[in-house]
Order: C-alpha cells, then structure tokens, then sequence
C-alpha cells in the first residue's frame, strides 16, 4: 500500500461531495455578492431608468436548452447507475451538445445586446455576470468532455460512477444559475 | 514521457532530499514548512517597511523617504503582513499539524495543496516585482476605490495589487476548502467533532471564513480591475456606478478576514497554555463555541469600518451593537485562558511567555477595539494613529505573539531541536517591551489628531516625542527578531535530539517521532478522549475514565 493512501476512518460522506459543496457554496457567495452589487447599484438615483435588453427570445430559447441539459445530465447519471452504459454515453453526448449550444447563442446574445462593458454601469454589470456564469459553463463543459472520455473507457460502474455525479452537480449549479442571472438581469 | 515518469516516482518517494525533491514535494508536513519559511522571509520584508516608516516619522519634517515612496512602503507593509505573513504562517502551521493531530497520514488533498502553496508564493513575489515595474501599489492595504481607479491611480502598481491579490484569494481558497474536508474526512478513528483539537478547530471555523468571505474581495478587485483595464462603470458615480460600492465588498471580506488573522492564533495559545499548565483547556466546549461564534458574527460588523461615510443612524446602530457582542465569544476565550492557569503546575517556558504575552496584549487590542464600535468616539478617532495602534496590538501582540508561540512549540517537532531557551526569552522580553513602546503612544497620538498615513508632520503639536519613542520601540522590536534569528540558525546547528514529546504534550502530533515519517504515524492511533496522548501516558489519569 502506498504511503499517500489513507484509509479514513470517521468519514461518513463521500470526500467529492464535500469538497464539491464548499466549494460551489464559496462560487454562490461570488455571485450573490455580484448580484447584491447590482441591486445596490440600481437603487442609486443615477441610476439609468431604461435599459436596451428588451427582447427577450433569445434568453428565454437559452433557459430552455439549460433546463433540458440539466435533465439530461440526470439522466445520464441515473443510467449509468442502472448498469445502462451505452445509454449513459448518449445522455451525456445530448448534455453536453446542449452545453456548447447554449455557449453558441451566448455568443450571439453578447455581440447583439446592443452595449458594451463600458457602456454605463449596467454594461458592466451585465457581462461580468453573464461572462462568469459563462465561464463556469465552459468549465462544466470541460467536466462533461472528461467523464464522458471516462465513460467510454469503462472507468465508471454502478458501485463506482461519483464523477459523474460530480459533473452533474455542477451541472445543475450551473443552470440555477442561470435562472437567478435571467432573472435579475433580465425581468427586474 | 520518461522525464514525466522520472517526476512522478520522484514525487511518490516524498522522502528524498535536495532541491527537486522539495519543489515537487506533496508531503504536508514539507509543504508547511516552505509556506512557514516563505511567510517568515515576507515576514522579515515587511517588518523592514516598517522599519523605513519608523525612521521616517522619528522626526518632524523627515525627509528619508520621498511621499511618493512612503505611499508604496505603508501599502506593501499592510498588504505583506496580512496576505503574505499571517495568512501563509496559520497556513504552514496548519499544513504541518493539523494531519499529525487528527492522526491523518496527510492533507486530503496532497496535490491541491502544493498548488496552493505554490500559487501564494508566486503571487507575493508577483506583487512584490511591481517595485521593477514603475512603483508599488501606493493606495494603502485597502485600496479604496474610486481612489483607486485609473484616473487617480494611474501608475500600474494598482494592476499588480489587483492580480496579486486574485492569486492570494486562489491560493487560501484551495488551501481552506482542502482544510475543511481534511477535518471532516480525515479524523482518527473516536476522534469526535467535540475531541478535536482547538487548532484544528479555530482552523476549521477560519477556513469556513475564508472560503465565505474572499469571494467578495474577489468581486471587489475583479470590478476595479474591469474599471481599469475594460472602462467599465462599477466605481464611477457619472456613470451610474457607487463610491461606497468598494467599501462594502471589501470589508465583507475585510471584517472576517481580522478573523481569519487572529483564530488561529487563538487556536495556538490555546493548545500552548494547558499544556504549560498542566491542566486540560478550562471550558472545552465554550471556547468551541465562542469560536463559531465569532466566526458567525464576524460576517455581520463589516459596515462598521465605514461609520464615517454617512450611513443612515439606524445602520450606524446596528453595526455598533452587533460589534459589541463580538466582545462576549472573545471575552469567554480570554477568561477560559486565564480559567486554565488558574491553580495550574505552571512553566514558563518560552512558548508560554508568548502565549501569555498573546492574551495580555490581545485584551488591550481588544478593548481598543470596543472603543472604536462606539460611533461618537469613532467619529473622532477614525483614520488616526488609535486605529493603528488598535489594529496592530490584535495583530501584532494578537497573531505574531500566538504565532511565535507556536514557532517555539512546535519547532522541535519540525526539527527535532528545541530552540534554546535564553535566546527565546531575550526575544519575549525584548518583543514585548518593544511593542508597547511602539504602540502604546499611537494610543495618544490618535487622541491628539495624528492621522494614519501621512507622510510627514509638523513641529509643535506634541506628536514629536510619542513618534521618536515608537521609532526606538521598533528598532527593539526588530532587535528582538534578530535574536530569534540567530537563535534559530544556532539552535538549527546542534545536534538533534530528537525528542518525541519535549513539553509533556496532549495531543497526536507528540506521540510520534520528531521529525516526523513521511507516513507520520505507523499505526493511525485511536482516540477516546480530548487529550489522547495524555491519557496514554496516564492511563489511570485518563480523562476518559472521569467521564464514566
């Protein structure tokens, strides 16, 4: 046995979990202190009383392809705990073909919001927010491609699959997310 | 490929010597040791800016630094001690016993925490490298903005400070995250939430700050930096953005962060005392509890660095009675202290005399600290030299006094030699003596209108003086740090002794060999109580025993 392996013995959770949890919780302080910014800044009397992100089709389509990937990350997970490996692979593949939709009309949505960072506060505001959760999109993406290479290897089984859970955590943090962003930038 | 493996088996055999074998080293115990070192050389820079303000201000109308410099030199002394000294040293500290007292073989995360030791020295050294690159940051430890925007900041020292800062975020953050699970993953078998050590404990509640508080530095210096380099609006009123906006993230981090400084200090003094006591730790359980407390509360008082920016009353209130009640957990912890030495076998051994010199000078910060909280005598003592003297008893008599109590306990177990006695009290005394001087007449200049930062003075007002005394305090403070280095080079140089269990210890770290295997413990030992190695010495005496 080697040196480094520790065999603990008072650990009732799943070490992933945990540090998952911390860590995602220390993410949502990042981002409610963004948002909590943002609230103070439009209670300001400077505050610019109209703003040009008016249509709303596109981040509703956005919302939409997020919440179906975060389904389909559930499944893939599931399956793989019901020994449907195959299965899992095409679940992931839809996850993670949604992801990088979802990046693609972001894309499109930053370069056609009619601002830009230095236009106001609000500029500011709205592509640090939507940059940083796109940024975690890109590093949920990233986290699919890995589990999904290790899926194909045959690295996960139903007694063994926390990665995929793992990823798919983030996956749903990612897409609450979203809908918290959608929410406050959008219709407040 | 065969280098890549060569690397590997490299850092698989951990135990090796030479350069290579600490550069990629995984092992906790070394990690904590070069955070311990890297921290104690910014240390020592740090201590020498201070130096440089000291001889600055020993007269009126002083010109040995230029105002230009002066500016750069108090920026770098504030940010340096906080990120780059306290932090790092709680941190090696950390590293180094917090597996050996949970009876752990290493971190949880062996490699996560060689990137953070790594990323923290790399963003000091980036930082620092800002001297080369057209000034230091000069817009003080908290770097107000819209002082701080590029308008008024124009010189690219603000960019390292910003960078250097998002990097030292990275590093603690990896570094707590890794902590916590570490203490929840990796605890001995019977070692209970309510058997663990009060290091690992005060740790434990730290890390939760740090990994609560830093994302909203981070947000902080991540929208100055978008100001500065992107043109965004975050800190300019015309453009719809706040001047308080920065005072507000910062010191959401800033408050818990004084926290972050002091509880892991507590954290020693309170292992340091029962056992020059021998007694176990007087209220056990309160002094758990004080410090989740403290942690709890340290994230509602940060408004009340702001008194004077013109919030509304009722805010002022709040803030000054909750910072009040930060008062009650802290007072439990000293009573506690003072609880354990009450009719105690007491031995003044060198940590002791820190760990003593800790609790006497942490009341005085402390109850300086109660001053301030009321909003009327902020009022008139903000940005005066009563908040440096403040600030400086917590940190410097309140973490550096546990700190180098816990460099005098544990340097046997890190070495296997003890630091020689005489010298350390020579230190103590001449550490001790030598704040006071410093800092106690920063009481009166505070009172007299002196403000924090400035670069020169005039004569006549009665500030000359206080001033002249504090700069020879600090020359006997930084005699005082001489003597320890040449104890620590001297003591380095006998032979080892290697005792297992020099000072009669409590807990795991003492029940194996000094300097630790790589593997710490031959068999991961079993606890039953909260001084497991005391009850194996004294198994009639076991703490255990009493209980039934």
């Amino acid at each position: 046995m080697s040196i480094l392996t520790n065999i603990p013995p008072m650990n009732k959770f799943s070490t992933g979990k945990v540090a998952l949890s911390i860590i995602l919780t220390s993410e949502s302080v990042f981002f409610a202190t963004m948002l909590v910014a943002y609230i103070a800044l439009r209670k300001q009397d400077s505050w610019p009383v109209e703003h040009t992100l008016a249509r709303l089709t596109i981040p509703i389509a956005n919302t939409a392809v997020l919440l179906f990937s975060a389904i389909s990350a559930w499944c893939g997970t599931v399956s793989i705990r019901d020994r449907k490996t195959s299965g899992s692979q095409g679940w992931q593949m839809l996850t993670l073909l949604l992801g990088l939709v979802f990046v693609t009309i972001q894309i499109y949505e930053f370069s056609h919001a009619g601002m830009r960072i230095n236009d106001q506060a609000f500029g500011g505001v709205f592509f640090t927010l939507m940059g940083f959760h796109g940024l975690h999109v890109l590093a949920g993406v990233v986290f699919l491609i890995i589990n999904l290479v290790r899926t194909r290897l045959g690295d996960f089984s139903p007694n063994r699959y926390e990665a995929v859970e793992l990823g798919t955590w983030f996956w749903y943090y990612v897409t609450a997310v979203w809908v918290v962003l959608f929410g406050a930038l959008y219709l407040l | 490929m065969t280098v890549l493996a060569q690397i590997s088996s490299k850092i698989r055999e951990g135990g090796q010597s030479g350069f290579l074998s600490w550069m990629m080293t995984i092992d906790h115990k070394r990690i904590g040791v070069l955070y311990l070192l890297s921290a104690a050389a910014f240390f020592m820079v740090g201590g020498f800016e201070a130096l440089l303000m000291r001889i600055q201000l020993a007269q009126p109308e002083n010109k040995f630094l230029s105002p230009d410099l002066y500016n750069q030199i108090f920026t770098m002394h504030g940010t340096t001690m906080i990120f780059l000294a306290v932090m790092p040293l709680s941190a090696g500290f950390a590293n180094y016993v917090i597996p050996l007292m949970l009876g752990a073989r290493d971190m949880v995360f062996p490699k996560l925490n060689a990137l953070s030791y790594w990323t923290f020295l790399f963003g000091g050294l980036f930082m620092y490298s800002s001297f080369f690159f057209g000034g230091a940051p000069n817009a003080g430890w908290f770097s107000y903005a819209p002082l701080t925007e590029k308008l008024y900041s124009p010189t690219q020292g603000m960019d390292f400070w910003i960078m250097g800062i998002l990097l030292l975020g990275f590093a603690t953050t990896i570094g707590s995250i890794n902590f916590i699970v570490t203490i929840i993953q990796l605890r001995a078998r019977g070692m209970t939430l309510t058997r663990l050590p009060v290091f690992v404990w005060t740790m434990f509640v730290t890390s939760f700050l740090a990994v609560f508080s830093l994302p909203s530095l981070t947000t902080a210096v991540l929208l100055l930096f978008l100001d500065r380099e992107l043109g965004a609006h975050f800190y300019n009123v015309a453009q719809g953005g706040s001047a308080l906006l920065w005072q507000h993230l910062f010191w959401f981090f800033g408050h818990p962060e004084v926290y972050i400084l002091i509880l892991p200090a507590m954290g020693i003094v309170s292992e340091v005392i029962p056992v020059f006591s021998g007694k176990p730790l007087f209220g056990y359980k309160a002094v758990v509890f004080s410090a989740i407390g403290i942690g709890f509360l340290g994230f509602t008082v940060w408004a009340h660095h702001m008194f004077a920016t013109g919030m509304p009353s009722t805010t002022l209130l709040f803030f000054a009675a909750d910072s009040f009640l930060i008062g009650v957990p802290t007072g439990v912890k000293i009573f506690s202290w003072l609880g354990t030495m009450w009719k105690g076998k007491l031995r003044f051994d060198t940590p002791m005399l820190f760990a003593v010199g800790f609790v006497a000078m942490f009341l005085i910060g402390g109850l300086d600290g109660i001053h301030l909280a009321v909003v009327p005598v902020d009022w008139q003592l903000t940005d005066t030299y009563y908040v440096v003297s403040h600030l400086h008893y917590v940190l410097f008599g309140g973490a550096i006094f546990g700190i180098v109590s816990g460099v005098y306990y544990w340097f046997p177990k890190i070495t296997g030699r003890r630091l020689q006695e005489g010298l350390g009290k020579w230190h103590f005394w001449l550490m001790f003596v030598g704040m006071n001087l410093v800092f106690m007449p920063m009481h009166i200049l505070g009172i007299q209108g002196m403000p924090r930062r400035i670069y020169t003075y005039g004569a006549g007002r009665g500030w000359e003086i206080w001033n002249f005394i504090e700069t020879v305090g600090a020359f006997i403070v930084a005699a005082g740090m001489l003597i320890f280095i040449i104890n620590f080079f001297v003591s380095l140089r006998k032979k080892a002794t290697n005792e297992t269990d020099p000072w009669d210890g409590y807990t795991l770290e003492w029940k194996t060999t000094s300097p630790p295997p790589a593997y710490n413990f031959e068999k991961i030992p079993t606890v039953r109580g909260l001084r497991p190695l005391w009850d194996e010495k004294h198994p009639e005496l076991a703490d255990w025993k009493a209980g039934e």
